[in-house]
């Protein structure tokens, strides 16, 4: 196994000329927990589509396990990397059984048929995420939570060794926020995940990314990237780091919108307001 | 999208599912061809299929004319039930439908186009004009949307209904303004009919219809793939546009020869997964095998009430098939 999982070297990704990346470079060690921060449109999910090849009009490179992603067969790329998007739904009243089963896709051959093996892996990765009781209900039925759970035993039983999320605790309560993310650093697998809870990624990550217009603005471990006087910057909210006492992680508690007016933290992003 | 049209309810274990449906496909194959002007009788069509016929006529009507218009007619459905599971499929949307893409539309500008020919080669080639014409309405959607890049499912949907209704136009006006002896006989041939079997009919419908339903099970759990999203399809390694062509392509063919010998017959593509689905579920493989054999009963029994419900003449099937399918509709919606 290469030492890095992902890396990405110079990346830049753009729309009609206009850079939603520019010039990453990044390199996920294998095994390694990896928070991707920043406001809203700072580039996070462009990045992560770049990473898992879902963007492959980009500048620069990525390479999987060492190997340049351009190179790779969709295929090949599935067999690696297993993604939990941020929103997943159907017209069709799929059931748990069905999404599930999807993750055997990736290694099987036009004409292979499902296995004993598979589907023992089916029905343990069903355990793994507590849901085999549910196997049968339709997926639209279930709680976020619970269709966060599926989407993950999905990635189990594609067996990737990289997990990648898109903001996935997005509407879940504080239970769910932290069993989706226990469950998912349980894998044992390179994780990286975009996330807005500073909180959460300190709690969860080894390493923070932080992202603002598109470029990488610290990338470190939580204690090092959670600074005030940076997170004021970027987050243009006043706000004080300290210790969250059960788990000796930095905890970041933000002052309210009062500290700068909307208007002024609206013009710091360039934006015209005419009133 | 309704719970009602979709739901998996209960699902019945594959393996009895087949066993009944099999049980059905050949009850349906034999017992349908007593049915007709002149009515056989099952124990007739026993001694026929077992020993040899009681009268020599009824050898000619049973292995001449009935059998053959019992096989297309069940060959016709399975083929369109199936390209409507396709459709519904890989378009996630279960209202979608084969005639979408304006398939029937073209068959009918090139059956249209035919009243220009001489006569004497006419009859021959009305199916191949409406082949032609299925094929331009399909070329058209397929270059419409390379050009817009296969973004969304939404531009293939679009583009089917703009170019149907686009062909449709080009055939009203042509026969508003062609003889009324050969409008006549292009809209009877729309409204449908199995009245056309032939062993050339057979010939050509069987092996496409055959081989486009095995490449859409052999690919089933790519189609499978997209059932989710296609964004989730594509992070399973799946390339989503070439599945969508591959499978546009597979139902073209499909209808497109279907539809070229037998004229418009809709709803069974539409109808038909939807009876299916909530007994054998919503993945592919499954859905297709089931959909195929019901839709190809369902079409024999719908032609034998067309040829029996009036005295001495013919109900166009595609009469009754729309009949039963809004029917269908109605009956749903009030569940919903």
């Amino acid at each position: 196994m290469h030492s890095f999982a992902l890396q990405a070297k110079e990346l830049t990704w753009s729309v009609d000329q206009v850079d939603i990346i520019q010039q990453i470079n990044l390199q996920i060690k294998t095994g390694e927990t990896v928070a991707i921060v920043g406001p809203n449109g700072a580039g996070k999910t462009s990045l992560l589509k770049c990473l898992f090849g879902e963007y492959h009009t980009y500048k620069g490179d990525v390479y999987l396990n060492g190997k340049a992603l351009s190179t790779l067969h969709k295929k090949e790329i599935a067999q690696h990397i297993a993604v939990v998007s941020q929103h997943a739904d159907s017209a069709f009243n799929l059931t748990v059984l069905d999404i599930v089963s999807m993750g055997l896709i990736p290694h099987k051959g036009l004409f292979d048929l499902n296995t004993d093996e598979d589907r023992t892996n089916i029905q343990q990765a069903l355990i793994k995420v507590d849901l085999l009781n549910k196997q049968h209900q339709q997926f639209n039925t279930l709680s976020g939570g619970e269709q966060q759970r599926v989407l993950i035993a999905r990635a189990v039983v594609q067996s990737a060794n990289i997990l990648i999320m898109d903001e996935p605790t997005n509407h879940l309560d504080m239970y769910y926020q932290h069993q989706i993310l226990q469950l998912a650093k349980k894998l044992d697998i390179t994780l990286v995940l975009t996330i807005h809870d500073l909180n959460l990624a300190a709690q969860y990550c080894d390493r923070i990314v932080m992202l603002n217009h598109g470029k990488i603005v610290a990338d470190d471990n939580p204690e090092k990237v959670l600074k005030p006087e940076l997170l004021s910057k970027i987050f243009k909210l006043d706000c004080i780091v300290d210790e969250n006492p059960f788990t000796q992680r930095p905890r970041v508690t933000f002052a309210g919108t009062n500290s700068k007016s909307p208007s002024e933290r609206n013009n710091t992003f360039g934006e015209e307001h005419h009133e | 999208m309704s719970n009602t049209l979709t739901a998996p309810a209960r699902k019945i274990p594959f393996k009895w599912s087949i066993i009944a449906i099999v049980s059905i496909v050949l009850f349906t194959l034999i017992s349908s061809v007593g049915f007709g002007v002149v009515e056989l009788g099952h124990q007739a069509v026993w001694q026929c299929v077992t020993q040899s016929c009681e009268k020599p006529i009824y050898d000619t009507i049973l292995w001449q004319i009935r059998f053959p218009r019992v096989l297309l007619g069940f060959i016709a459905g399975f083929g369109l039930a199936v390209a409507g599971a396709l459709m519904q499929n890989v378009t996630r949307n279960p209202l979608a439908d084969p005639y979408l893409f304006g398939i029937v539309s073209g068959a009918g500008l090139g059956a249209t186009l035919t009243t220009f020919l001489p006569p004497s080669i006419q009859v021959i080639s009305l199916p191949l004009a409406a082949f032609l014409g299925s094929l331009l309405a399909v070329v058209i959607i397929l270059l419409i949307l390379l050009q817009n890049n296969w973004r969304r499912i939404e531009h293939l949907l679009l583009a089917g209904v703009a170019v149907s209704f686009l062909l449709s136009s080009l055939t009203s006006f042509i026969l508003y303004t062609g003889d009324a002896f050969s409008s006549n006989r292009v809209i009877f041939w729309l409204m449908g009919s199995l009245a056309r079997a032939d062993s050339t009919a057979l010939l050509w419908i069987f092996p496409v219809v055959i081989i486009s339903t095995g490449i859409a099970i052999v690919l089933g759990r790519q189609l499978d793939a997209l059932l989710l999203s296609d964004d989730s399809a594509r992070t399973l390694g799946i390339h989503v546009a070439k599945i969508r062509i591959i499978t546009l392509v597979l139902c073209a063919a499909i209808t497109a020869v279907i539809v070229s010998y037998c004229g418009g017959i809709s709803f069974i593509g539409l109808m038909i997964p939807h009876i299916v689905r909530p007994f054998v579920g919503i993945t592919s493989a499954k859905l297709f095998i089931t959909t195929g054999l019901i839709g190809g009963c369902f079409l024999v029994w719908v032609d034998v009430i067309a040829r029996t419900a009036l005295d001495g003449q013919e109900i166009p099937i595609g009469v009754i098939t729309s009949a039963m399918g809004s029917l269908f509709f109605l009956a749903l919606l009030r569940k919903m």
